[in-house]
């Protein structure tokens, strides 16, 4: 999806509102906007989510059910992870095969989960080196507004502290769903993604869809629970000082605690 | 992530990593630039076991046409594996990881390139990795970074690239490809050395935030190391000789 | 009393701190004047400059070029020049100001790799540049080899006041017209010549920048010249 062409004077409007250290929405730098977590809104997913962060979007459904293992990871369950921007998201957005854009977004969404360990592949395996579960953790962004690695991250993350792992055994070696049974999905730490822009020097969380469009550079940084840094992808036309990207890690770890609380309360309905 | 049992011993107590180097020191690095007759640009790198190619094509005209900025030029990369590059021989399509990683070195690029003078242009740069070691996503980039000098493209400064990690709960500088696969942490960086601006980061891995800021450190560190090899294929090409 | 300082330059390497001005391929950071380019950078009056080593051809007006065909419209014929940007050769620079385009067909004077020894007449950045053959020494290149080297090599095969392609013209009784686009055309009436001039050539694009390589080439081709 191409950024629509932001008009001059907005883009001036948003420049000067920053050398004040504001912005156009009213919010501080390191504010993120209003985060709006529903999960179990796809009942025929074993797991769902849809968030709202300002105006963007992102639908999820976690699919489970049984796979063979990676060739050389017979002993962990597969976790993955995608992303789609559908066309009724935004007047830019095209049907039709990935783009290098989405394709980023889908693979940044996914280290930053699979990096912090969240699920313990090691306690979804059937049959070793046969047999395991898998975790498929499709996106589908809905509305854009901005920061669409922050609301999918957020959906991805809601969806599997929500999600129920259907019970399979193994007849003959072959896994067999057993109805109505099923377990918490095996969870260890809750990561946060935090994705900031930067214009000029300033450094803002969580960019609008305007903000986006401005932006010289941006820089998506995950934590989990115990305040470590699990993934990071800068992203943008520019460059950061090492100063910048210590304050970004500071940012993120700041930001990220909050909206723990929130996932951790989605998580619980 | 969980732990993994492994033969091989990532670090010894004397500080020696599983190839035998120390904790600071970066694999072999050759760099040869012009290496090709048709590209206007072009750079061939060993790094460790790292072997790529990178062509430059331009500025020249856009097609399609609606791609085409009317107020500067466009940067356009490609990061390419071939499929006897790896172990396992690699389908010959672009998988999502190279398409990743072609935007991925394109926005590294990007900050140095300075294609304001060459609106409605694009400046193509091809990269294929003929063979492929850990961090070849950094030793491509030092390549391109060369292809693009070699090829007159004016830019600000340029783009070296290293990658820095975490292994046995140690901070190293350039990671090979079982550090990779058996280690914590890993932090490819770029870095313009002149302007003191990083271009490229990413991190797989877990760090606290001390670590983080000593990774990012080190990663720098490595990339100046790699600044002065891309300084020398550019002179011994155009200077005739390294010295100057 | 000329007081210019020299110096090998790659991008990003600092030339010089302080009040000067910053001309061709090279930008300002701070104090700091940074090259832009690989080149020789030259400190002179009050102002620092690079002379790049490489890079395509960009057109300026007056420019003598060499052009070839790629293709045409009904209006105009459009040239490769070893530029970012394909000349434009309008059909009325050759057939005239009565030029009709449901008559003149274009292909019947230049078609598809037709060289032609042109002028560039206009050039700026929002548009393609206008090329023309109007004058006497202009127009259809018919025969001749053509090379190709970069254009910042010009100057080196030119020579000081023509001596370096002189000294090639002489030494192999060759006809060498050089673009300053890089495009080359020689012709010659012995094989043997043809191509001594064409290695010659490309002796002096690779070895530019090596000091007197005047005399050098004047040995390689067994002095002939004089």
């Amino acid at each position: 999806m191409n950024v629509t062409i932001i008009d001059q004077l907005k883009k001036k409007k948003i420049l000067s509102l920053l050398k004040d250290g504001q912005r156009v929405d009213g919010r501080a730098l390191d504010e993120s906007r209003p985060l709006v977590i529903d999960t179990g809104v796809i009942p025929k997913a074993e797991g769902s989510a849809r968030v709202r962060l300002g105006d963007t979007e992102v639908v999820t459904g976690v699919k489970i059910q049984p796979d063979k293992p990676f060739p050389d990871l017979g002993d962990r369950g597969i976790f993955i992870c995608t992303a789609e921007i559908l066309p009724l998201s935004d007047p830019n957005a095209e049907p039709g095969p990935p783009n290098e854009e989405v394709i980023e977004l889908a693979r940044v969404v996914d280290r930053g989960i699979r990096e912090s360990s969240m699920i313990d592949l090691t306690k979804l395996v059937l049959q070793k080196d046969k047999s395991v579960i898998g975790l498929f953790v499709d996106n589908s962004v809905t509305d854009y507004d901005g920061n669409l690695f922050d609301a999918c991250s957020y959906a991805s993350v809601a969806s599997l502290l929500t999600c129920r792992v259907p019970k399979y055994e193994l007849k003959n070696d072959v896994p067999t769903l057993v109805e109505g049974e099923f377990s918490e999905p095996p969870i260890t730490t809750i990561p946060v993604s935090v994705t900031m822009g930067k214009i000029g020097d300033q450094i803002i969380v969580d960019p609008n869809a305007d903000e986006w469009g401005c932006m010289d550079a941006r820089i998506t940084i995950t934590t989990n629970s115990d305040g470590n840094i699990c993934a990071v992808q800068k992203g943008g036309n520019d460059g950061f000082t090492v100063e910048q990207l210590v304050k970004c890690s500071q940012l993120s770890i700041s930001a990220a605690a909050k909206i723990r609380e929130l996932l951790k309360q989605a998580g619980r309905k | 992530m969980g732990v993994r049992k492994t033969d091989i011993v990532l670090l010894s107590d004397k500080g020696i990593r599983c190839d035998g180097r120390s904790i600071d020191e970066p694999r072999r690095i050759m760099i040869k630039a012009g290496v090709l007759k048709n590209a206007n640009g072009s750079a061939y790198i060993e790094f460790g076991e790292n072997k790529i190619l990178a062509g430059v094509f331009g500025p020249r005209d856009v097609h399609p046409k609606h791609l085409a900025n009317t107020d500067r030029g466009i940067l356009r990369c490609r990061y390419h594996m071939q499929p006897f590059s790896v172990g396992e021989r690699k389908n010959p399509a672009p998988s999502r990881r190279e398409i990743e990683i072609s935007k991925v070195i394109k926005e590294a690029l990007e900050p140095a390139v300075m294609l304001e003078n060459f609106p409605r242009t694009v400046v193509d740069v091809f990269i294929e990795v003929l063979q492929a070691d850990g961090g070849s996503r950094c030793a491509a980039l030092d390549a391109a970074a060369v292809a693009l000098a070699d090829a007159g493209i004016p830019m600000r400064d340029m783009v070296s690239a290293c990658a820095a990690g975490k292994v046995a709960d140690t901070i190293v500088l350039d990671i090979n490809n079982e550090e990779d696969q058996e280690g914590q942490a890993d932090m490819p960086v770029a870095y313009m050395p002149n302007l003191g601006k990083v271009t490229l980061v990413q991190l797989d891995g877990v760090l606290t935030p001390q670590e983080y800021e000593k990774c990012i450190n080190t990663g720098i560190n490595g990339c100046k190391l790699v600044y002065e090899f891309q300084k020398k294929a550019l002179r011994e090409k155009f200077f005739g000789d390294s010295t100057q | 009393m000329d007081d210019i300082q020299r110096k090998y330059v790659i991008p990003g390497d600092v030339i010089t701190t302080g009040p000067y001005r910053a001309e061709e391929n090279v930008h300002l950071f701070g104090d700091k004047i940074i090259a832009t380019t690989v080149g020789i950078s030259e400190i002179y009056d009050s102002g620092v400059r690079v002379i790049p080593l490489t890079g395509i051809y960009v057109p300026r007006i007056d420019d003598f070029i060499i052009g070839m065909v790629k293709s045409h419209t009904s209006l105009s014929w459009e040239l490769d020049i070893n530029a970012c940007y394909p000349g434009i050769l309008p059909a009325q620079d050759v057939f005239g100001r009565d030029f009709n385009p449901k008559v003149d067909e274009l292909t019947s004077r230049l078609k598809r790799g037709d060289l032609i020894a042109a002028r560039v007449a206009n050039s700026d950045r929002s548009r393609d540049p206008l090329i023309t053959i109007a004058d006497r020494d202009l127009g259809k290149i018919d025969d001749g080899e053509l090379i190709k080297i970069s254009p910042t090599k010009v100057p080196r095969l030119i020579g000081k006041r023509g001596s370096m392609i002189q000294t090639i013209e002489g030494a192999t009784k060759a006809q060498i017209t050089i673009g300053q686009n890089g495009y080359v055309v020689v012709s010659c009436e012995e094989a043997e010549g043809l191509l001594k001039a064409l290695d010659a050539i490309k002796t002096v694009e690779e070895q530019a920048h090596v000091p007197n390589l005047t005399e050098k080439i004047q040995e390689m081709l067994g002095s002939n010249s004089e």
